[in-house]
């Protein structure tokens, strides 16, 4: 499996705290990598560094074969990288549809530039969501489970080549985290490279490729789901050392 | 839907072609009222497309405004050159002007860059006070053309042209990046939208609006000096009758610079100060009453009735 994305001892400080620690990993193409660690891991950092809201201390970080470690937030959407916010970030006074459809006018390549087949290409991604009869409501009236759907359509309809989810089963019923299962593994089928943090550790058990866990800024493991969870670090990470 | 879109744009079309006629019936005192308005409103029009469609609070517009005054000034009082080259002249200022200093001032946000871009007027005021081409703080006296008429149909104009404009960015590409910033800039930008680039451009394009009205306004009083050329109480005006009408609509800032004329001419011509207490009053009521403007209180009032202003001033938790 060849590389979509490969990061390279990437360091981010924040003034004294080192976010995320001389990280390095690759991310294949057509894979679902799962990223785990417990709160303040640097996991949503990471995201930030990948999509571009944040630069990092130092490392590079290579997509598609090109480096693009210093490149505007914009500029690696119009690539093809796209990602959802934990904090949910619609556009609250627009359209569920109209919401989409940014992404549709903008993301990959230059986006399209005619309004009416933008809102078209929304639709599709809404219903394939889920969301399709919530269409003409404002994105702020939405609940917490939808604001997440609504999250993963912005991405998908920026045509991303890699999609970057942060957290997009927090806070789901087991029956919506199923669905949202579900729609992950279409979009991969699709095509798409997805790299996928969350901290419902049986959910992405089941849905990753390989698994990659963060403490405190660093990597501690890294691959088969199952050989990952059964590391004695990983265990300690998150339980604590056990008492002898 | 569509019906009654055609029904709105048929109105509209009326409504601007009985305007375009009013000079040919209409008194002097009425005439020059209008063009007041009219010019007013392309300031509320020009504001708009910064302020409410891309969620920047300019204060800095006054800056256009003066510069379109001072370009049409300088061009054909200086250069002898024709009205039409100088507003060119005005409106390029404005454009030099919105990217020189558009791209720092635009990287602050909310209070920050209200404060910045009031610094701004001040800062150009001092600066015009001391070329030597601008008159100083003397000021030019422009030749008269004594044709209310021929301003009253420009103004018009150019009030057409920005409002369409306005229209053209709800249903554009461009438009919908202006909103996105508005709504979520790092949301916007995630999704691939140039944000540096598409901020500077509307503050570019809403000063071109704005020095347009400045230069129209220059010619027609045929007399400039900095303090009124780059006077911020336009610049707060301009705010309150887009706010009024409804910021981040197409007609709401025409509306509330129409209705604020109107009231304020009214009450001025009676007792002077109370104009001005009128304005206060307004941005106080429009701010808790109605945060979204007329345009949404004329929306919202026939399902919702009373309750519309109740529920705004709850959610200020008044």
């Amino acid at each position: 499996m060849s590389a979509i994305l490969e990061v390279t001892n990437v360091t981010r400080r924040f003034a004294g705290l080192v976010a995320v620690s001389d990280i390095s990993f690759t991310l294949g193409q057509g894979e679902i990598l799962g990223v785990i660690g417990p709160n303040g891991a640097g996991k949503t950092t990471l995201v930030s560094l990948i999509s571009g809201t944040l630069r990092p201390t130092s490392g590079d970080i290579v997509f598609e074969g090109m480096r693009i470690t210093g490149l505007a937030a914009y500029r690696r959407a119009r690539l093809g990288i796209g990602r959802t916010f934990q904090i949910m970030r619609p556009f609250p006074g627009l359209s569920v549809l109209d919401n989409v459809a940014v992404g549709a006018l903008f993301g990959h390549g230059s986006g399209e530039s005619d309004l009416a087949k933008a809102r078209d290409k929304a639709r599709t991604q809404l219903e394939f969501v889920g969301l399709g009869k919530f269409a003409s409501q404002r994105a702020e009236e939405l609940g917490g489970p939808n604001r997440k759907r609504l999250e993963l359509a912005k991405a998908l309809a920026m045509q991303p080549k890699v999609l970057l989810c942060d957290e997009v089963m927090a806070g789901l019923n087991l029956v919506e985290i199923d669905e949202v299962i579900d729609v992950l593994r279409k979009i991969r089928e699709s095509g798409i490279s997805i790299l996928v943090i969350e901290h419902v550790i049986k959910a992405i058990k089941r849905l990753s490729d390989r698994l990659l866990v963060l403490h405190h800024g660093d990597k501690i493991a890294d691959g088969q789901p199952d050989a990952v969870l059964s590391n004695s670090k990983v265990i300690e990470a998150y339980l604590g050392r056990r008492r002898a | 839907m569509t019906a009654s879109r055609l029904g709105v744009a048929v109105a509209i079309v009326a409504v601007v072609a009985v305007l375009a006629t009013v000079p040919l019936f209409s008194s002097d005192v009425i005439v020059q009222f209008g063009i007041n308005a009219l010019l007013l409103a392309v300031l509320a029009q020009g504001w708009n497309i910064i302020g409410g469609y891309t969620g920047y609070a300019s204060f800095g517009n006054s800056v256009f405004y003066g510069l379109g005054s001072y370009g049409v000034a300088i061009a054909m009082v200086q250069w002898n050159l024709p009205f039409a080259v100088g507003m060119i002249f005005g409106a390029g200022l404005a454009v030099a002007f919105a990217f020189l200093l558009g791209v720092p001032v635009l990287r602050l946000k909310g209070h920050y860059f209200a404060i910045a871009t009031l610094g701004l007027a001040q800062v150009m005021s001092a600066i015009v006070s001391n070329i030597g081409i601008a008159g100083q703080n003397i000021g030019l006296v422009l030749p008269p053309l004594n044709n209310d008429h021929l301003f009253y149909e420009l103004s018009l104009g150019l009030l057409v042209i920005a409002t369409l404009t306005v229209f053209w960015l709800t249903r554009s590409r461009f438009g919908f990046g202006l909103i996105a910033i508005r709504e979520n800039e790092e949301g916007a930008a995630v999704m691939g939208v140039n944000t540096t680039l598409y901020k500077v451009l509307a503050f570019a394009l809403s000063g071109v609006f704005t020095a347009l009205a400045g230069g129209i306004h220059a010619y027609w009083i045929t007399f400039l000096d900095p303090d009124s050329a780059f006077d911020i109480s336009l610049n707060v005006k301009m705010i309150i009758m887009a706010v009024f009408g409804g910021p981040g609509t197409v007609l709401g800032p025409v509306l509330g610079a129409f209705v604020l004329s109107a009231v304020s001419e009214i009450l001025s011509s009676k007792v002077t100060n109370l104009a001005g207490l009128f304005f206060g009053a307004v941005v106080v009521a429009a701010v808790v009453l109605m945060p979204r403007g007329v345009a949404d209180v004329m929306r919202q009032f026939r399902t919702a009735g009373w309750r519309y202003f109740v529920e705004n001033l709850r959610a200020h938790r008044i």
